[in-house]
């Protein structure tokens, strides 16, 4: 016979205000097999969790129901505290009076009946509730970082130093992302490169990082503690393992072929590295551009095999897929920016002063097309009128995203003043929204922009950009002092909106993303590094837009939490999974059809002789998510979720009805 | 599609190659212009005197010297050199004798 205790709690005023919370107790407290029911101001503190745990004691509870918040929010609070008392924690169940019912009524009686039935069905279900077991799954430590930016540098190197082996997978030929690409930092002015190629040099030179660049992760299978990776090497065409970086390729190759790195501002062989201080110092052959295009056959052109002194060069390179089993995976996978021709009012790819903010990154970097030198692209003059339009693409739901891409406000800052500074008698504009600087030294930097440095800041958006008689005409209002505002400029710079990175990777590790397409955090304030998908950690603007330093801490949180599941011998799972009746079950596998996980095996049932009896359902406990697709599919109800059964979702209804 | 931008340096020193074209030679089997990696030829709208359609370089500037028309070239019609040395003009032996007295340099 259950012995239930019913625990009602005000949660401070949020659900006493529209719920009697003395009337629901008492209404429990006469349910059948409700043997306790009190009330408590704050249910989750540690006198409520004291009530639960010496009525569990004093009463010899055998289930208990807490009337209260989401179990999203303290389902493990109180079942930690039933455990505490000796109770099984799957014995111990949720009522949701706070979202479900306080949160979304005003009038305090229908609140107090929706209460009180929500109360009486989590009592016929616990009644019915079975004691489970968490399982426990082996843990490969091993993880797996995707990305090679910032974020995947940070976390991979936090994640090695600390003693686990890393596979870090970058798509491009060298690791760096997009940072390497900018000229100086906000707000300290620190050149990017400075700060970031020496990590990047740190990463190769770890004993314990494995270093997987042109390469993609082409397919994810398995569960937390146990994924198994296949990534796809992409062929080089040249021997990663002879290759000394010389150049002499480069030095002979015919093909010019526009430079990715450069934002095509500058050129590159078909052999290249991509910039000077790429990591690893291995020399790519661009099939794309090679003269033995498309699948180095016919062989047209062999100059760079010929001066190849190790003879790095082997044409005859074919992709190759590498397996790991790793336990997690830490995705960074970064950003591009928003395409500036989608925003057509200003013009960008109409004329080829209007450049994009990552392209002025280049023109301001030292080591990019000009050597740091501003000059535009169309002419090469040094522009002395500048305009910097801000909020490009962000912010604006009619020509982008609505949401606020959160570094152009500082980089513009830092574009003008860069600008400022290497062209002391130009004029800079920067037409702005807002100024959002929220970070430490931010708003003194824009401060310093705007007051020593002279740049003229004007509140208002620019309706167009028209070139005109080899100037570009930017029009616009300044709306604090409502006059129009015609500039003529030498340069436009927009400040685009970053955009996630489309991958297909996030849908394969079924990461949730949200409707930008940036991944879904298991909880906006409190597990800001995890996915929905457990072992998948997110670490840089893959989850958001951010700066630098709230990457490079996201990354280094990601690693610790990747640390906390690694250095585990064994992890525990939650044992609400699908449980197949094998005696009933006959192999139709229409729940193998439905299962959205892959979780379910084939499994062969042998007699003692090992003569082959039938092949049933087998679920993988790793992998299944207690989802239930297979429980509805099944024909013979040979399938049960634990601690959802049939038996337990009928008498709810049963009470609710 | 993104648009391209143009890169705003001079391209790096490259090999600037030139076509050679016998176009008495050629019997217009369009190998090189199909073949050629930087579509440097296209087919002349002109005959030469077998009544083909040589080749023609239509984009000069592009050959790197890769020489593959060369090799693909069935009649040894075509063949590429480095832009900055002079063509060689290929002289064949004299042609053969017409008759003995002519071989033994007798009139």
């Amino acid at each position: 016979m259950a012995r239930i205790g019913v625990f009602v709690c005000h949660c401070g005023e949020n659900i006493a205000r529209t719920v009697d919370v003395a009337k629901v107790a008492e209404f429990a407290g006469k349910l059948p097999n409700v043997v306790y029911s009190t009330h408590y101001v704050y249910m989750c503190s540690e006198p409520g969790q004291k009530l639960i745990r010496d009525a569990i004691a004093e009463k010899n509870l055998t289930g208990v129901v807490v009337a209260a918040c989401s179990p999203h929010l303290h389902e493990r609070t109180f079942r930690n505290a039933c455990q505490m008392a000796g109770l099984n924690p799957y014995l111990c169940e949720m009522a949701n009076i706070r979202e479900h019912c306080s949160w979304v009524h005003q009038d305090r009686e229908v609140a107090t009946e929706k209460a009180k039935e929500l109360v009486a069905y989590i009592v016929e279900k616990v009644k019915r509730n079975k004691p489970l077991k968490p399982i426990r799954l082996p843990v490969t430590k091993r993880a797996l970082v995707v990305g090679g930016g910032i974020a995947g540098i940070q976390a991979a190197l936090d994640l090695a130093d600390a003693g686990i082996p890393v596979t870090l997978v970058e798509k491009q030929p060298s690791i760096g992302g997009n940072m390497a690409r900018l000229s100086e930092t906000f707000p300290t002015l620190d050149c990017a490169q400075c700060i970031l190629t020496p990590r990047m040099v740190e990463v190769k030179q770890h004993p314990n990082i494995e270093l997987l660049t042109y390469s993609e992760v082409v397919e994810v299978s398995g569960y937390v503690g146990n994924f198994k990776v296949k990534i796809l090497r992409k062929p080089r065409y040249i021997d990663e393992n002879l290759c000394t970086g010389c150049g002499d390729c480069a030095a002979v190759c015919p093909v010019d072929v526009p430079n990715e790195f450069d934002r095509n501002l500058a050129w590159r062989k078909a052999v290249y590295l991509p910039f000077p201080q790429a990591v690893p110092q291995i020399y790519t052959i661009d099939a794309e551009h090679c003269l033995n295009t498309p699948k180095m056959f016919p062989l047209v052109c062999e100059r760079c095999y010929e001066v190849c002194a190790p003879k790095a060069i082997n044409y005859d390179d074919k992709p190759k897929i590498v397996e790991r089993e790793v336990g997690v995976i830490i995705l960074a996978t970064g950003y591009e920016l928003y395409p500036a021709e989608q925003v057509r009012e200003y013009g960008y790819g109409k004329h080829p002063d209007i450049v994009d903010s990552l392209e002025f990154e280049r023109l301001l970097s030292a080591s990019g097309p000009t050597g740091g030198e501003v000059h535009r692209p169309s002419d090469g003059k040094v522009p002395k009128e500048v305009v910097f339009i801000q909020c490009v693409g962000s912010r604006d739901p009619a020509n982008g995203v609505p949401y606020c891409s959160k570094i152009c406000c500082m980089y513009t800052a830092k574009h003008a003043l860069l600008y400022k500074r290497k062209v002391p008698d130009g004029r800079a504009y920067v037409f702005y929204m807002d100024i959002r600087a929220g970070g430490k030294g931010y708003e003194e930097f824009i401060r310093r922009v705007m007051e020593e440095e002279r740049v003229l800041y004007i509140r208002g958006r620019v309706a167009k950009v028209i070139p005109e008689n080899g100037k570009l005409l930017v029009e616009g209002v300044d709306t604090l002092s409502g006059q129009r505002i015609e500039i003529a400029a030498d340069m436009v710079v927009l400040a685009m909106a970053m955009v996630a990175n489309s991958n297909e990777l996030v849908q394969k590790l079924r990461v949730a993303t949200d409707e930008y397409g940036f991944a879904q955090e298991a909880h906006p304030k409190l597990r800001p590094v995890e996915t929905l998908t457990s072992g998948v950690l997110v670490a840089g603007v893959v989850q958001g837009p951010k700066d630098i330093p709230e990457t490079v801490a996201q990354a280094s949180g990601a690693a610790a939490k990747a640390l906390t599941l690694l250095t585990k011998d064994v992890l525990e799972r939650e044992p609400t999974i699908a449980q197949v009746n094998e005696q009933t079950c006959v192999g139709c596998f229409e729940c193998q059809r439905v299962c959205p996980y892959g979780a379910i095996e084939r499994k062969e049932i042998r007699d003692r002789q090992g003569n082959l009896i039938k092949i049933v359902a087998h679920v993988n406990e790793g992998i299944c998510e207690g989802c239930g697709a297979c429980v509805v599919a099944c024909r013979n109800k040979s399938m049960d979720l634990a601690g959802f059964a049939e038996e337990q979702i009928f008498a709810e209804l049963a009470a609710v009805i | 599609m993104r648009l391209k931008r143009k890169p705003i340096v001079e391209p790096l020193v490259r090999v600037q190659g030139r076509v050679i074209i016998h176009e008495e030679r050629c019997k217009g089997c369009g190998f090189c212009i199909e073949f050629c990696p930087k579509k440097v030829l296209a087919a002349s709208p002109k005959f030469n005197s077998k009544g083909y359609h040589p080749p023609y370089a239509a984009k000069p500037d592009e050959c790197v010297n890769c020489n593959l028309c060369f090799l693909v070239c069935p009649e040894f019609a075509i063949y590429s050199i480095p832009a900055d040395e002079r063509e060689i003009r290929v002289v064949f032996a004299p042609s053969v004798p017409a008759t003995l007295a002519e071989a033994a340099g007798e009139e």
